[in-house]
């Protein structure tokens, strides 16, 4: 069966009605005379009743093939190439086995829901399982043996990842194909599980429903370790109701434990500081027992060689003529980062692995970027690295093209001015307010202060459009390269172009990209979602090899905001649900676009139309 | 009076007014049993002097003309033609065909016009007439009289002739020619939408046996003219066939046909002597039956 890109236009094909109707009416539009001389007409040119008829039908089918054919045409029919779509239904449970559902009593929760959402499903429908939380498994591709999902369910067991909903609504939406489906989501519906992952797209049709496992008890997790001159600070953050007290232990080299007794507010952290602290590797574990498990100890590598800075690469490496306000706002915070100039000549002069050791680069200009620098930066980003990148005039897009390399087609064209004269201010906003880049602004309002009289318009395949200016343009975009990823700004950072750097949300907004971007290859540290894939995804140490050859202990730890026990409730999460669909119906729409575009039905329906109408016009021309 | 009214219907009081003094005379000799207009084939004593001739031994002295003896000193005789009635058949065609009319008057209806007015101009002179009503095969006879009312009933006849089948005029000649045992006329009004060679040789028939024949091909309008303008589906009367025709296509084919069969009577049929004449029932009948006779009877 055809599928039709515009299928309203088949609506046209109701205009077949018209000659239909026609024919009806005027079945003898001819007048009839009974006449008696008949006997003479034989042998004239004349046509006999029978074939009359037979030609007026022919003329009909003309001319109602060639109204149904241009309303096909113009519905631009095609061949979905991918195989059929399945004749049953699909129940996919997608179990959340997030380290936020190592909390007591909720991971059994979570197994009772999923046996039942699989007790539940249509007796006609197929079932499934998939596990996820930084990623997804599919434990039990669709089948039709209960039973081994059921069992696959009781081997369940929550690991150290995040909750990332995108990863395992992808997987479950595999699963289910293209064929009618539903997806339960058994989780503890955790905020942090919107953050941005892989992109993710649900098909329209397929229904998902919410399987909540309930509110988790109270947590207490480490969610900060750092050195701070020769103590070693940690974070503790307790999301209880009420103040409760609770035991910290640091343990370096696997020496003796260093305990101390904390009182801890009401849903607030504290920071407890550890004196004198000297070695090689550290651990903080914190006791809480009814909890999140995996969040109770943090790691860390004490002494780094080199502790990363973030390097602000401009024209000439001045930062205070061409990056004052970065270079300001990088620096400010509780958490200072150490922040270097570099000018795009200075850049071709280092090395992979030096390039390696900062966490992230801010890209502010290109002029200069030769081809050796050009492939330097690009392999510094295919390796994992991090780069912010602002429009301004300094920036060449070919240039930036060949840094996030082939998979990204970045189009960066002159700046665009609102009109003269024109009262109307450009401001930015996040087209999703969950992504980690805007949850430091808050709800992120704060943003529509900042005007941006110039930007730069940025399109990119493959990109992903995290904020558009109020006149439509992209504003913020986020590309990935290898294993690095890009934040693409449309605007500069540098008072130019906008007031941002007047506005106090452009310090969190500046930290959280370079944070963002940067994340999980700060030396010395992985994030489990981020670890490389040789190192174990299990809290703890672990030996990396860098880009130059050489071995590093890092330490592995477990996201810290999967500790925040914040919640979503079931309509928000149905609504960003909702948008993926729409993500995804956009998408099936690109898809069937893409198709139709290689098939051209189109085409040949009209083809067939002129045709079927030319033969008519010819049929009709002999019996006029 | 409906009756009276009904028995009139075809005989028209202008026809009637316009026959006048006519009269219609057989060309051929006519073998009669009253005293009329028509020759007969018997010499006598009658008051039509026919012609002289010299006297020869046994003649009746009486015959003789002394006036021309006395101016010419010679001996001859007088020849004086009996003058008689005569038998007229009048044939009516009364197929599907003739019930065709364009102008609110079919051919029928017209030729029984015909019918009668002729019957009603034979009765005056006082010939017997006779109604044939045919199709493909003779429907009603009536024999020729000259009796008192034979003239209603005639009119009585007409107006209850049916609506025939299927044309075949030859058929029902031959058959109407066999019949006849005197020689006399036959008049015979059709629209002729047959076979011609057919229908001649079934009038021919008639002048084998001695008796004249005159013909009145009776046609409509739209037969003679073909006026149609819109695709038509034409519906044969005799058969129900159906032709779907442009007109614009068609026309010249046909008005060649209509024409050709028209020419064909006409020749065919002069070449024998037999009178031929072309009717359009869209002519007044009484202007179209009055050239007609006074024609006929400027050329007797």
């Amino acid at each position: 069966m055809p599928s039709f890109l515009a299928p309203w236009f088949l609506a046209g094909a109701a205009a077949a009605a018209v000659p239909l109707v026609l024919h009806l009416l005027r079945r003898h539009p001819e007048q009839r005379v009974r006449f008696a001389a008949v006997r003479l007409l034989k042998e004239a040119p004349v046509e006999h009743a029978a074939h009359r008829r037979l030609r007026e039908l022919l003329l009909l089918a003309l001319r109602v093939a060639a109204i149904v054919l241009l309303a096909v045409a113009f519905a631009r029919p095609f061949f979905r190439s991918a195989g059929a779509a399945a004749a049953t239904g699909t129940t996919v449970v997608a179990l959340d086995t997030s380290y936020s559902m190592s909390s007591r009593g909720t991971l059994a929760a979570g197994r009772r829901l999923a046996r039942e959402a699989i007790t539940n499903a249509a007796a006609s429908d197929r079932v499934a399982v998939v596990t996820f939380a930084d990623t997804a498994d599919a434990v039990v591709p669709p089948t039709t043996d209960r039973a081994a999902a059921l069992a696959a369910i009781e081997r369940t067991a929550p690991g150290y990842g995040a909750t990332r909903y995108r990863a395992g609504l992808l997987a479950a939406s595999r699963l289910v194909g293209r064929g009618p489906g539903k997806i339960v989501i058994v989780t503890d519906l955790q905020e942090t599980g919107w953050d941005a992952g892989e992109q993710s797209l649900l098909p329209e049709s397929t229904a998902v429903a919410i399987a909540d496992v309930g509110v988790p008890p109270a947590n207490v997790a480490v969610t900060s370790v750092r050195q701070s001159g020769p103590d070693i600070v940690a974070t503790i953050r307790s999301t209880a109701a009420k103040p409760r007290d609770v035991h910290v232990r640091l343990t370096i080299d696997n020496g003796a434990a260093v305990e101390k007794a904390v009182s801890l507010p009401s849903n607030d952290s504290v920071d407890v500081t550890f004196a004198s602290a000297r070695g090689k590797e550290a651990a903080v574990e914190v006791d809480d027992r009814d909890g999140f498990q995996a969040d109770n100890v943090r790691f860390v590598v004490l002494d780094q060689p080199t502790r990363g800075s973030i390097a602000i690469v401009t024209a000439n490496g001045d930062l205070d003529r061409d990056a004052f306000f970065v270079r300001h706002a990088l620096a400010a915070g509780g958490n200072a980062r150490i922040v270097v100039g570099l000018s795009t000549s200075a850049v071709a002069a280092q090395s992979a692995s030096e390039l390696a050791t900062h966490p992230a680069i801010v890209l502010l200009a290109t002029r200069g970027l030769e081809r050796h620098a050009r492939e330097g930066l690009a392999q510094y980003v295919k390796q994992g690295g991090g780069l912010v990148l602002a429009a301004s005039a300094d920036i060449d897009a070919q240039v930036v093209a060949d840094v996030l390399g082939p998979g990204v087609m970045l189009q960066l064209t002159a700046p665009a001015e609102l009109p003269q004269g024109s009262t109307a201010s450009r401001t930015l906003a996040a087209t999703d307010l969950r992504h980690p880049l805007f949850r430091a602004l808050g709800e992120g309002a704060s943003l529509g202060l900042v005007k941006f009289p110039t930007i730069a318009r940025l399109a990119g395949a493959g990109c992903q459009t995290l904020a558009r200016f109020s006149t439509g343009e992209t504003g913020v975009m986020e590309c990935t390269a290898g294993d690095g990823r890009a934040l693409v700004f449309g605007s500069d950072l540098n008072n130019r172009w906008n007031d941002f750097p007047q506005h106090a949300t452009f310090v969190p907004f500046l930290q959280e990209a370079v944070r963002y971007v940067g994340r999980g290859s700060g030396a010395g540290e992985f994030l489990i979602a981020s670890v490389p894939g040789d190192v174990p995804k299990k809290p703890g140490f672990a030996a990396v090899k860098g880009a130059d050859g050489t071995t590093r202990r890092v330490a592995v730890n477990v996201d810290p905001r999967e500790s925040d026990g914040t919640r979503l409730s079931a309509d928000e999460f149905m609504s960003a649900v909702t948008h993926l669909k729409t993500a995804g119906a956009i998408e099936a729409r690109l898809d069937a676009a893409q198709q139709e575009e290689g098939q051209r039905l189109w085409q040949y329906a009209i083809v067939a139309a002129i045709a079927a109408l030319a033969v008519e016009g010819v049929l009709a021309a002999r019996t006029a | 009076m409906a009756e009276r009214a009904r028995t009139r219907q075809f005989l028209d009081p202008a026809v009637v007014a316009r026959l006048g003094t006519l009269e219609l005379r057989a060309r051929t000799i006519v073998e009669g049993f009253l005293s009329g207009l028509h020759r007969s084939p018997f010499k006598g004593f009658s008051v039509e002097f026919a012609e002289y001739r010299q006297y020869m031994p046994g003649d009746d002295l009486a015959t003789i003309d002394w006036k021309v003896y006395a101016r010419s000193d010679r001996y001859y005789v007088k020849k004086f033609e009996e003058e008689t009635n005569l038998d007229c058949h009048v044939l009516i065609d009364i197929s599907a065909s003739m019930a065709y009319g364009s102008r609110g008057l079919s051919k029928f209806e017209y030729g029984a016009c015909l019918a009668a007015s002729l019957a009603y101009l034979m009765s005056r002179q006082r010939d017997a007439v006779g109604l044939t009503a045919f199709d493909d095969h003779i429907v009603t006879t009536i024999p020729a009289s000259t009796r008192p009312g034979h003239l209603r009933n005639l009119l009585v006849a007409l107006d209850q002739l049916p609506v025939g089948r299927q044309t075949n005029v030859s058929k029902p000649l031959h058959q109407l020619a066999d019949s006849l045992t005197k020689r006399g006329m036959v008049i015979v009004i059709s629209d002729l939408l047959d076979d011609p060679a057919s229908v001649a040789r079934g009038l021919k028939h008639f002048q084998y046996r001695g008796t004249e024949v005159l013909v009145f091909h009776v046609l409509d309008p739209d037969e003679l003219e073909f006026p149609f303008e819109r695709l038509t589906r034409f519906e044969d009367l005799e058969t129900g066939e159906e032709i779907m025709a442009a007109p614009g296509v068609v026309r010249e084919h046909y008005l060649k046909q209509i024409n050709a069969l028209v020419e064909t009577y006409r020749r065919e049929l002069g070449a024998v002597g037999i009178d031929y004449q072309l009717l359009r029932t869209s002519e007044p009948l009484e202007m179209a039956l009055l050239a007609y006779l006074s024609t006929r009877a400027r050329a007797f």
